[in-house]
């Protein structure tokens, strides 16, 4: 598609060009993993040699929501600068601008993601080959969708200001409700009517499925779920995209 | 749909764009621009310009009439309007920590072109703008000048047939303002259209034909010699030490005079004749008073009573502009 492209190139260029915001995004995580979690673990019942373990598909979830949703503030940031008028001119079909915002955004927070997996063996996980290939595909699909959330959301904002702090006030309950630090199996009832309305629950079950073997949500519920969310968000995107100023 | 001679390059009927229901930005706009035309658009602050602009440049949509651009619909045939026009914007549309190669590439891209096409489309607009010498620094560390050239070489990667700019020269000093003309006026040699907006008065007087918009709609429209004919004779300005005095008598003598940042601006079929009777009767101690043609100022302030409140004094056309076409 015409454009596609174009947007995957300018978001990875300027990607590039900010590497020390690669590396700092990693700190959250790491911070969510290790000190949370050695904290957290030694008062779970399933103690620390197993909760920190547990938690990693969550950390890895987390670090993917904050990374893919925050790149989408280039879009704001391309707004506010005027950069996006130019683009929004030019003959590209709106839903390549909304769908290479979308990968983009995952690869940015993909970068992060994988790093992460560099520490499987410190906590004690060591997956076989068919099961950390689920596991990144799973956080493929996770980074994916989250970057929609983001590119979504982004393409209404126009202040840099609002955007950040109306973005966490979204993501953190995503996050808390997702079952990314505890099971779901085990919370209570309203939490796990809850979840059943969070994206980010699914893609947390399935990527620690993918590495335990077991989930709270039917496998296939949580493609279902992921995939219609991807759909709709970037539906959305495209449609504040196709408005252009008057949005 | 491919343009023809005879069709226009801008043509609107009835074009109205409301905001909210209630604030009526353009109130039935009625224009057409010729092909191979350079036409300006030129009014005050809120007199409907950018929104006009941003209508025809596909950013908005119209709330009642029609738009076309080189005979495409510009809301049923957007992709083929925005192939075929460049677009220079009063802000800057760059990517800042991008280098000038880099944002003219990455521009050639989302036109379509294939990443050699692109390269070599790049490297000919940097010659013919001569910005070679700039293309490895990044766009925030250019100057302002350097700036609206590249803005302008971004506008033209696409090698459009229609160029639209909207106070493109915003800002910038009297040698960068002529010398991003020059460049334009390059474009219009190969016949193809341009058509902008302005504050800037010598900027406008090079137009082959000047529309005047003042809360919307088109209060004016023709070449500027017959813009400036339509108020006939010549101008009387004057600097008085009570100016709303001397206002107040000169409105009793039945001279209808207009106040502007300028001073007393009067109207008038021989200014050379009355001049000197103003001078001799006025209960006013007269400061400063001059006679002269009429400027598209005086006729913007003859039509609407108020002037058009560019900021920047006009300099002589010859000299910002590099002479007229």
């Amino acid at each position: 598609m015409r454009g596609l492209f174009a947007v995957i190139i300018l978001d990875m260029k300027r990607l590039w060009g900010d590497r020390i915001r690669l590396v700092s995004s990693l700190i959250q995580p790491l911070l969510y993993l290790f000190m949370l979690g050695s904290g957290l673990g030694a008062s779970s019942t399933l103690g620390s040699n197993h909760y920190l373990p547990y938690i990693f598909p969550g950390v890895v979830a987390l670090s993917l929501l904050f990374t893919s949703v925050f790149a989408a503030i280039l879009i704001v940031f391309d707004r506010q600068m005027g950069f996006l008028k130019a683009v929004l001119v030019a003959p590209v079909p709106r839903p390549a601008i909304a769908i290479g915002k979308v990968i983009s955004g995952a690869i940015q927070a993909l970068v992060p993601g994988t790093l992460m997996m560099v520490f499987m063996p410190l906590i004690g996980l060591r997956p076989s080959l068919p099961e950390f290939l689920c596991f990144l595909g799973a956080a493929g699909l996770a980074a994916i969708a989250f970057s929609a959330l983001g590119v979504a959301v982004a393409a209404r904002f126009k202040s840099m200001t609002v955007f950040p702090i109306i973005s966490n006030a979204m993501l953190l309950p995503m996050f808390f409700l997702s079952g990314a630090l505890y099971p779901l199996d085990v919370a209570p009832r309203w939490l796990q009517l809850l979840a059943h309305a969070d994206p980010v629950a699914y893609a947390v079950d399935l990527m620690r499925g993918s590495l335990f073997g077991k989930t709270f949500f039917p496998v296939w519920l949580s493609f279902v779920v992921l995939a219609g969310f991807i759909t709709l968000t970037t539906w959305l995107a495209t449609r504040i995209f196709t408005t252009g100023e008057d949005a | 749909m491919n343009a023809t001679p005879e069709t226009a390059a801008i043509e609107t009927r009835g074009l109205s764009k409301t905001y909210d229901g209630k604030v009526e930005a353009l109130r039935g706009i009625d224009l057409t621009v010729r092909q191979g035309e350079m036409f300006a658009l030129l009014g005050p602050n809120g007199a409907g310009k950018t929104t006009l602009f941003s209508i025809l440049a596909t950013l908005r949509k119209p709330t009642g009439g029609e738009a076309r651009v080189l005979g495409l619909d510009v809301l049923k045939q957007r992709p083929a309007v925005r192939q075929r026009m460049g677009i220079v914007f009063q802000e800057p549309a760059l990517a800042q920590t991008m280098t000038v190669r880099d944002n003219l590439l990455l521009m050639a891209l989302f036109y379509g072109l294939s990443m050699s096409e692109a390269r070599t489309r790049v490297r000919e607009i940097l010659e013919t703008l001569q910005i070679k010498d700039i293309e490895d620094r990044e766009a925030q560390k250019l100057s302002g000048g350097q700036k609206r050239k590249l803005e302008l070489a971004r506008s033209l990667v696409s090698n459009p047939d229609i160029l639209f700019l909207d106070e493109a020269t915003l800002g910038l000093d009297v040698d960068a303002r002529r010398n991003f003309w020059a460049q334009v006026r390059m474009f219009i040699r190969s016949g193809r259209s341009v058509f902008f907006t302005t504050h800037y008065m010598e900027e406008a007087e090079v137009a082959d034909r000047i529309a005047l918009i003042d809360k919307g709609q088109i209060i004016a429209l023709g070449t500027p010699q017959e813009l400036k004919a339509r108020i006939g004779g010549g101008v009387i300005l004057l600097g008085t030490r009570d100016d709303a005095k001397a206002v107040a008598w000169l409105n009793a003598q039945g001279y209808k005079p207009e106040q502007s940042e300028r001073g007393i601006v009067v109207v008038h079929a021989q200014p050379a004749a009355v001049l000197p009777l103003i001078l001799a009767e006025m209960p006013v101690k007269t400061l400063r008073a001059e006679v002269h043609e009429p400027s598209l100022e005086d006729v913007f302030l003859t039509l609407t009573g108020r002037g058009l409140g560019s900021g920047d004094a006009p300099k002589p056309a010859a000299s910002a502009m590099g002479g007229a076409r």
